[in-house]
């Protein structure tokens, strides 16, 4: 690990993980989460992880609904154009029948972001044109593809404000932007809209730099939006990046997470749920609960270090089945004061890994950033 | 955040065909193993391995114009290997060879790049011995450097 990223997760820890911290003790972890049957593998590294962690699918998040209700995440479905790839389109499609066939239905979808792949008009109007088949109400956040082709001009001519917020059944919802607030990297470099997206649309490009974050005014904005909401009553945050630290080199965080947790933190039932990390993804931040979701897309590998502890990690995936280790989740609220997310992974009935060598992480390894975005013509000469 | 600028310095595109050249002249037949390793020599073969591993980087993350430059045509999909193997992560250069699943075989990294290009990319698979599969193998050893070689695991 980097010292810098040693430091900053040290940081988070003491800031964030005060003794005795944890969501909201009415939280409750069901008597089957504890008698998993991973207990039973031995003390090897990925064996260690699993140790009582919760099922994703089981946990048990206290709210005072005032009557159950589902409803349905997808996001991460990256479309190019359709002459070029029917494969992400064929999973939208998938996705968007399965989520039409919910029965009893879902109150609304929430759409997390990276619609396109490129940013490109013909890739955000294909998105709209899938998800049309839809007939329930439908909510968008943008992703980092959707955005830095014309700096989200097609994206809010389609979808209006990317950060808004309801309440619905007792819960009151947020949706954030937590990607267009990222530095200017394009002007000093004199880039074309297409050089921009382009080192926007690399995850593991070095060129963008932290870009992740959720900003000073939406942070006042979130603030104001709380300000009437009892402490004690359930929120729930969506965002297209993690609201913590996991790893920033992909972005897997938002670089404010301190301010975003100074605003969160009197309120005790929070619940984040994110797209960006195509992995599942559990994590507990001070009284805040935190839910990575799959893409439609493809599945991104865990992070080479800053898997958070909590996470019970998705199975390896065979990667000669686009269907696998992808797909979309519901997400139920109960009248008895829970919330199930359920993943709904294509071609699996186990997300989850079973044994050590079903983890991507089985054969531990060390890895370097690129080094050739940052090269010519892009560096300095 | 990681410091990368290290390797532009060495990294002078201008002047690296001519190293490369240099390098053969340099170690030529006659000197071979016979005189102590300069820092000139050292210099050359790590500006010669870069090389390389820059384009396996840039073939890795679909630049369209080094795969032209090479000659092949890795994807038709859109897809690009780094897409499921941000910095290489999970292609595991150190459990190779070993029995592959998805290809019911033996295989080699070499066959395990072809097989991703074939399928997952569906683009056209390279030769073995080309510049491109090098640099492939070169970007992905170089940037898993450090793991520890663990032949024939799952
Ligand atoms: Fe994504
Ligand atoms: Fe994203």
């Amino acid at each position: 690990m980097s010292d810098e990223l040693d430091r900053i997760r040290r940081e988070m820890h003491a800031v964030l993980q005060p003794p005795g911290v944890r969501p909201d003790d009415s939280l409750q972890i069901t008597r089957r989460t504890f008698i998993h049957r991973s207990l039973l593998f031995g003390a090897a590294s990925v064996g260690q992880t699993f140790a009582w962690w919760p099922l994703l699918n089981t946990i048990d998040v206290a709210h005072a609904a005032e009557a159950p209700f589902k409803f349905a995440w997808i996001s991460d479905t990256h479309l190019y154009e359709r002459s070029l790839n029917t494969r992400f389109v064929d999973k939208v499609v998938r996705a968007v029948q399965e989520v039409q066939a919910m029965d009893p239905p879902a109150d609304f979808l929430i759409f997390g972001g990276d619609l396109a792949q490129l940013g490109k008009i013909e890739e955000l109007e294909l998105g709209v044109e899938l998800l049309k088949d839809l007939k329930i109400k439908k909510y968008y956040i943008p992703g980092e593809h959707d955005w830095y082709l014309d700096m989200g001009k097609k994206w809010g001519e389609l979808f209006g404000q990317p950060n808004w917020t309801f309440d619905h059944k007792g819960v009151r919802f947020i949706g954030l932007d937590t990607v267009s607030r990222g530095p200017d990297y394009w002007t000093a470099k004199k880039m074309t809209p297409e050089e921009r997206m382009g080192h926007m649309a690399t995850l593991d490009g070095t060129v963008a730099g932290a870009w992740a974050g959720v900003g000073r005014e939406q942070l006042d904005w979130m603030q104001k939006t709380l300000a009437d909401w009892d402490k004690s009553k359930p929120i729930v945050i969506f965002s297209h990046n993690p609201l913590y630290e996991y790893y920033p080199p992909w972005n897997f965080w938002v670089r404010d997470w301190r301010e975003v947790n100074d605003v969160l933190k009197p309120y005790t039932k929070v619940t984040n749920i994110h797209g960006h990390v195509h992995q599942v993804l559990y994590n507990e931040i001070g009284s805040m609960r935190s839910i990575g979701m799959l893409a439609t897309s493809w599945p991104w590998p865990y992070a080479p270090e800053g898997v958070p502890k909590l996470t019970k990690p998705m199975i390896r995936v065979d990667p000669g089945d686009h269907f696998d280790g992808v797909g979309w989740e519901t997400v139920n609220v109960n009248a008895d004061d829970k919330v199930d997310v359920e993943y709904i992974m294509w071609g699996r009935k186990e997300v989850f890994v079973q044994t050590p060598e079903d983890h991507d992480k089985s054969i531990e390894e060390v890895i370097r950033p690129r080094i050739a975005d940052n090269q010519y013509p892009w560096a300095n000469p | 955040m990681i410091n990368t600028s290290t390797f532009l310095c060495i990294l002078r595109r201008s002047t690296v065909a001519g190293a490369i050249v240099a390098a053969a002249v340099v170690v030529g037949p006659a000197s071979a193993n016979k005189d102590p390793v300069t820092p000139k020599q050292l210099k050359l073969y790590q500006e010669a391995f870069m090389e390389e591993v820059r384009k396996g980087d840039l073939l890795f993350h679909g630049d369209a114009a080094m795969a032209e430059q090479l000659g092949v045509k890795l994807s038709t999909t859109g897809w690009a290997c780094a897409m499921c193997h941000p910095m290489a992560s999970d292609t595991h250069p150190h459990a190779f060879p070993k029995f592959q699943q998805s290809m019911a075989k033996f295989a080699t990294l070499r066959d395990m790049i072809n097989w991703c290009i074939e399928k997952p990319n569906q683009g056209e698979k390279i030769d073995p011995e080309s510049e491109a599969m090098k640099a492939l193998e070169a970007y992905i050893t170089w940037s898993n450097t450090g793991s520890v070689l663990v032949p024939g695991k799952y």
